[in-house]
This record gives C-alpha cells, sequence and structure tokens, in this order.
C-alpha cells in the first residue's frame, strides 16, 4: 500500500531569511504579507495584508519587513529534499514549499509509523523548521489534509472521503480552474463536490477537474517526477564573523564533513577528493585539496586528513567563510580489514598512506619493486604508485648488497688505493655483468670491497669508461 | 601493597627485576615467560640472550652502528620474512640508499608491502615514525634517526607508541650516542658483521657480545655478509692491472 506524508513548509519565506522571535518580522512580495511570524501575527497582522496596513498595526512597535528571496528558499526546499532523501528514495516538490514523502515502503525500516514520523519531527526541527503535516494514500490528499486539523491530518485509519468532506474548496485554487463556478452554484467544501455524480460535475468544471479529483481518491494513477540526488556535493559555511585560527575552524570542518558522509552514505557513493576552500575577510580565496588513496565515505578518516592539512596551514588573514566541494562520487567498494585477524589491525593499509601523503607529500612516499633486467639499477623499481603484493624469483644465490646507491657513485682513486670514506681493499671479484647494448652499452667488473672498519662494499670499474664507482652496502 | 606501589607496577613501562630474568642459563620452554614470547630473530644465540627469546613486539630496539650499519639489516632479515606473512607495511622511514628489492624478493619478502617514506625535517621523521607505530598497519617500523639530536621526551613518546603497537619498531641510531639514556627497551650495538653487542636490555643480560652463527643462515639464498670462498681471497688476480 503506498502511503503519501505531505510536509508542507508554511513559514519557509520566512524561516529561510530570519528566525528572529523576539521581534515582529513580515516577509512582503509585491507590497504584501506573504508570511508573518508569532510576534507580527500577535500584532494581528496576515498574510494578504498591505505594507502600509503593517505599519499602521504596528504602530510604534519596531517591525522588520524582508523582501521575499525566492533563491533562499529553493536552497532551502533543496537541502531539505537532500535531507529526505535519506528517508526514503521516492520523494517529490509539490506547489510552493510542500514535500511529497512516499512513506509506505520504508516502514518496516523505521520499526512503524509513529518512529518514522518521530525521526521526520526530529529532523526538521533540528534544521529550524516549522511544518504541517498531512497523511493519505495519494499523494493529493496528504497535500489537502495538510490544511485540515491535526487530528484528521494524521487519522490513517479513517475513510479518506469523509476526512476530506471538511475542507474548503479554496486550498484547490492553486491546482484546478472552475472553483469559482462551484462556489457561485453553492458548493463551499469538498464534501459537497464529491457528493455529486462525477458525469455531472465533468459537464459543469471539464475534464481536468474530475481528473484531479480521482487522483485525489487514488482511481487515477498520479505519477511525479521523482527527485534525484545531485551528481556533486557542496556545502558552506558562512561565519559572519573573522575566524582568526585553524583550530576554531575545526568544529565547522567536522559539522560540514559529516553533512557530506551523510549525502555519501544516502547517495551509495564515495569520494578520494575533497576540496577545502577558504574565503577570507577581503574575499581571497584558498583551496585545500585533500586526497586520499582509497575512495571511502567515513567523516572520521576524512576530518583526520583535512586536520593535517589545516595544522599547517599559515592563515594570514582572517577568515569568513569555509565550503565543502566534491565533484569526482564514484560507486566503490569499501575496503575492510580482516575481522579474524588475530592482530590488532584497526584500520585499512591505506589509512596510514593517506596520513603520510598528505602531510610529507606524494613524492615522499615510494614503493620498490624487482624488474627482470641484469643492470642492478635497472632491476630495482622505485615508484610513488602502490603496486600489487608480489614475490618475486627464489632462484638467485648470487653475492648482492642490502642496500643499492640510487646512482652509481664514482670513487677517488689515488695511485693504486680507492677512497671512499677511507681506503678499501678489494675482496671479492670480479663479477662481469654487461648488458643494454641496444641502447648505451654498459660492461662492469663488479668487486666486494671492505674499508678498514670492515665494512662491506660492492663497487664496479667500468670497463669502457676504466673508471671505478661504489653502487651498494651490504649491510 | 601499598596502593601507589602496585599503580607504578602495573604501568608497562615500569622496569621490574625479578629473579629468573636474571637466572643463569634462560628460563626454560614452559616457564611463566613464555608468555611473552618476543619475535623470533631467526638466531639461535640470539634468541637465547634475550629476554623475549626474540625480538620485543612490545617495545622498540635500538641498534647502534658507524657508517653504513655494518651488517645492520642482515639481523633482521628473518625477522622481515617471517613478517611478510601478515600483509602489512614494513615501512622505512628515512633509509639511507634503497633496498636492493631483488634480494628481498629472494628472501621471501613480498616487496609490496615496502613502504619507504622521505621526510623532509626532523619533526616529520618524529611525526611520520609515530604515526607508523600507531596505526596498526605496520609489521615492522624502521626509522633512521640520523646523527640529530633528540630529547628524551620524544624518544619516549616513540616508546610508548611502540609499546602501544604489535610491530617490530627499530631505531638506527650512530655509535656516538652510546652514553645517552634512551627509553628503549632494547639496545644493540653492532661491532662488525655477525657480532651484536646488547648494550641494555629491560629485565635481562647485559653487555654480552652474540655472534650469530653462519650455519644457521637459510641455504641456497643470498647471504649478505659472508664473502663467498674466493681461492685467491685478499687481492683478486687481475684487479690491479685494471686500476692502471
Amino acid at each position: 500500500m503506498s502511503l503519501w506524508l505531505c510536509l508542507r513548509f508554511d513559514q519557509l519565506p520566512l524561516q529561510c531569511l530570519d528566525r528572529d522571535e523576539r521581534q515582529p518580522v513580515v516577509v512582503l512580495a509585491a507590497q504584501r504579507v506573504i508570511c508573518a511570524n508569532d510576534c507580527a501575527s500577535a500584532l494581528g497582522i496576515q498574510p494578504g495584508m498591505a505594507s502600509a496596513t503593517v505599519r499602521a498595526l504596528a504602530a510604534d512597535e519596531p517591525v522588520r519587513l524582508l523582501e521575499r528571496d525566492e533563491q533562499a528558499e529553493q536552497s532551502c526546499m533543496h537541502q531539505l529534499c537532500s535531507w529526505a532523501y535519506g528517508i526514503t528514495p521516492s520523494l517529490c516538490t509539490w506547489q510552493e514549499h510542500c514535500l511529497q514523502l512516499e512513506v509506505g515502503g520504508c516502514l518496516t525500516l523505521f520499526r512503524g509509523l509513529q518512529p518514522l514520523l518521530a525521526e521526520i519531527t526530529r529532523g526538521v526541527s533540528s534544521k529550524g523548521f516549522s511544518m504541517l503535516q498531512g497523511l493519505a494514500p495519494t499523494p493529493k490528499a496528504a497535500w489537502l489534509l495538510s490544511f485540515a486539523d491535526k487530528n484528521s491530518a494524521m487519522a490513517i485509519d479513517q475513510a479518506l472521503e469523509e476526512r476530506l468532506a471538511p475542507l474548503p474548496l479554496d486550498h484547490l485554487a492553486p491546482v484546478a480552474q472552475g472553483i469559482d463556478s462551484l462556489r457561485r452554484a453553492g458548493l463551499y467544501t469538498l464534501g459537497d463536490v464529491l457528493a455529486l455524480p462525477p458525469a455531472s460535475l465533468s459537464r459543469r468544471c471539464g475534464k481536468a477537474f474530475t481528473d484531479f479529483l480521482q487522483q485525489l481518491l487514488g482511481q487515477r494513477d498520479d505519477l511525479q517526477v521523482s527527485f534525484t540526488p545531485p551528481a556533486s556535493f557542496t556545502d558552506a559555511v558562512w561565519f559572519g564573523y573573522e575566524v582568526k585560527t585553524c583550530d576554531e575552524l575545526l568544529p565547522t570542518v567536522q559539522q560540514l564533513l559529516q553533512s557530506l558522509c551523510h549525502f555519501l552514505r544516502n547517495t551509495q557513493l564515495r569520494t578520494n577528493e575533497i576540496t577545502w576552500q577558504l574565503v577570507g575577510v577581503d574575499h581571497t580565496l584558498l583551496d585545500l585539496r585533500v586526497r586520499s588513496a582509497s575512495s571511502h565515505s567515513d567523516w572520521e578518516n576524512w576530518y583526520q586528513l583535512s586536520c593535517i592539512h589545516f595544522a599547517r596551514l599559515q592563515l594570514t588573514n582572517g577568515v569568513e567563510g569555509l565550503n565543502l566541494e566534491c565533484q569526482d562520487l564514484q560507486l566503490g567498494q569499501q575496503e575492510s580489514i580482516d575481522l579474524f585477524s588475530p592482530r590488532s589491525q584497526r584500520e585499512p593499509l591505506a589509512a596510514l598512506l593517506d596520513r603520510l601523503r598528505n602531510r610529507l607529500g606524494l613524492q615522499a612516499i615510494e614503493t620498490v619493486d624487482c624488474r627482470d633486467e641484469h643492470l642492478p639499477e635497472f632491476s630495482v623499481q622505485v615508484g610513488n604508485e602502490l603496486t600489487g603484493s608480489r614475490s618475486g624469483p627464489r632462484n638467485r644465490s648470487v653475492q648482492r648488497p642490502f642496500w643499492l646507491m640510487p646512482q652509481p657513485v664514482p670513487l677517488r682513486q689515488q695511485g693504486e688505493n680507492l677512497y671512499w670514506n677511507g681506503v678499501l681493499t678489494l675482496h671479492y671479484g670480479p663479477e662481469r655483468i654487461e648488458d643494454n647494448w641496444w641502447r648505451q652499452a654498459v660492461s662492469r667488473d663488479y668487486y666486494i670491497a671492505a674499508d678498514a672498519a670492515g665494512q662491506q662494499y660492492w663497487l664496479f670499474r667500468d670497463r669502457l669508461e676504466r673508471r671505478w664507482y661504489i653502487h651498494g652496502v651490504f649491510a | 601493597m601499598n596502593e601507589m606501589l602496585e599503580q607504578v607496577i602495573k604501568r608497562n613501562d615500569t622496569w621490574r627485576g625479578r629473579r629468573d630474568y636474571f637466572r643463569a642459563g634462560g628460563a626454560s620452554a614452559n616457564s611463566n615467560l613464555h608468555g611473552a614470547q618476543g619475535l623470533p630473530t631467526g638466531y639461535s644465540t640470539l634468541d637465547a640472550e634475550l629476554r623475549q627469546r626474540g625480538w620485543p613486539t612490545d617495545g622498540m630496539v635500538e641498534l647502534l652502528s658507524d657508517g653504513c650499519g655494518m651488517g645492520a639489516m642482515g639481523v633482521f632479515l628473518p625477522a622481515m620474512e617471517q613478517l611478510s606473512e601478515q600483509a602489512r607495511w614494513q615501512t622505512f622511514i628515512a633509509p639511507p640508499y634503497i633496498p636492493y628489492a631483488p634480494l628481498l624478493a629472494a628472501r621471501g619478502i613480498d616487496t609490496g608491502q615496502i613502504l619507504m617514506v622521505h621526510p623532509r625535517s626532523r619533526e616529520d621523521l618524529l611525526w611520520a615514525t609515530e604515526q607508523a607505530l600507531r596505526s596498526t598497519t605496520c609489521s615492522a617500523v624502521f626509522s633512521w634517526l640520523g646523527a640529530q639530536e633528540y630529547r628524551y621526551s620524544e624518544l619516549r613518546r616513540l616508546q610508548l607508541a611502540a609499546a602501544d603497537s604489535d610491530s617490530l619498531a627499530v631505531l638506527f641510531r650512530p655509535n656516538q650516542i652510546q652514553d645517552h639514556h634512551t627509553p628503549a627497551s632494547l639496545r644493540l650495538q653492532m661491532c662488525e658483521y655477525r657480532k651484536v653487542r646488547i648494550l641494555k636490555q629491560r629485565g635481562g643480560q647485559q653487555v654480552i657480545d652474540v655472534t650469530l652463527p653462519p650455519e644457521e643462515d637459510s641455504p641456497q639464498q643470498p647471504q649478505l655478509w659472508e664473502l663467498p670462498q674466493n681461492p685467491g681471497a685478499g687481492q683478486p688476480a687481475g684487479a690491479a692491472e685494471y686500476r692502471a
């Protein structure tokens, strides 16, 4: 059974601009009141009044008159949609400031209707909005019932026609034409209209009106375009005052990351890069890019990585706003740690890599790998990219040092002796390595030498250049 | 017992002298020391002298040596080979050169686990070492602290991090800091190849020289510090004329 919950945010034009309850605030559109707070209502100010009437009613009391901001309303609605997407996947906006949620499919998830409604009430009030609710088997009925008194609006076990009957026809004005002709005929409530035979009603008010009534009662399909979450995430916090130290930013960082990860969890996406943008008081923008080797949606992880960046940040001038942007979202597999491992590993392997890379830079972390080459310097591959686990050839039995120098270093040669931190004596060799003839021929004789203290080195004599080099250390 | 004394004894970093720690010949395999098993070093002579019968994984090891280490890495190769099974990182922080990957692979060490970290400053070096120890994703952390001075408190941070983790933590330091105090649970010195001196050991014997027996090296695999039998040892034939 489908069950629709309509959330009507009747105070949205006011609440998206100002939530002050200590003085009268009124929102005007084209010099007419469209919304007033409780203080203003107490003075007798009502929607539809002209601004001159408001001033007259307020007399000496200071009233704040705000111009309606449709953009702010829209972004609030968008924010509410994103939040409601965490409750049900099928939802849409309806009329001005209404949210239609199909909740019939998620009753089991929330273990019943009451916990679900409690969750919704908690979520909306934590965002600072007030709302009116209506619950019905069809979206249009739910919307109409949000105008009804509280008891009948949520009384889902009563018959729908009975609950709709006392509602005045005026509420239909924005969605259906022909209301005026019905009123002239002496019909004032929905009950009066529903009692008429549909055929004669169709002749009088047109097919659109009867279609509407059929959708209202669930006799005809009512299809709406469902909300789809956006493809990228952006969120911002505007402090409204100057923040001078990075430590003061951290609670906001945490809050924004939580909202990001809430979004990621709802959309079942992950990301491996987020961008912070610090808006300075002089409108300079500073971008901080935080990367992670594996994509994930765990806010604590992102918080740790962001802290590394913020800790090193020197703020030259104050910050007034903080934006969080995340463009690159992808579907991904969560990397998890082995639950049954006997060791106390608490995080995936990539977590350490992320922290090191974020503080020391991408180049500071290297991995090594084997290559099947004859020349020692080519048989070790050093890179910044992660390679998978591998095991190399196990059949060598020749002398190789533990440490290899990145480049062979020329040795100082004086008479008969070679010097590297003191005089060296050759102990073992030669072992000839020749290779690379197709590009630049290399021919070397490798020796093992030791210095006075007994430390052993790996040297070679370049047979073509006739020079000595040191290439490795036995350790 | 005095309550304060009890609390002090409960601390992991309190060094308690117990008679059986100092008993000559070491404890038998089924003694109460058996619980605190270290990671086998791969050398029976060294295992016998270490209190936990292996490398301690609940504290850090400090290894002093001059110059290029004098076989210092070879001492840990058998341990690295064992730790390779854990499929966690083996981190090299500020290594002097590049580890020769084919040698590691030939010893059965997964080269994909080796992570080389090159910090730019002293602070970054300490930070990276501590992070690696605290992250629980490393089976071994080798850190080359270099010849700089470190405060006791800085090293103690590392020791505490090492005590909490189950990784093998090794700091490489030069010989000249021998007289400085250390919070490490084990301090070794490499004097020459195959010769390790235990300078300090928590709850164990100290200042003893250990020779690592050549016969325990794994056969048919490249040995680090043993010269192959060369008939003309000393000066290879023909080497002199190359120099001309």
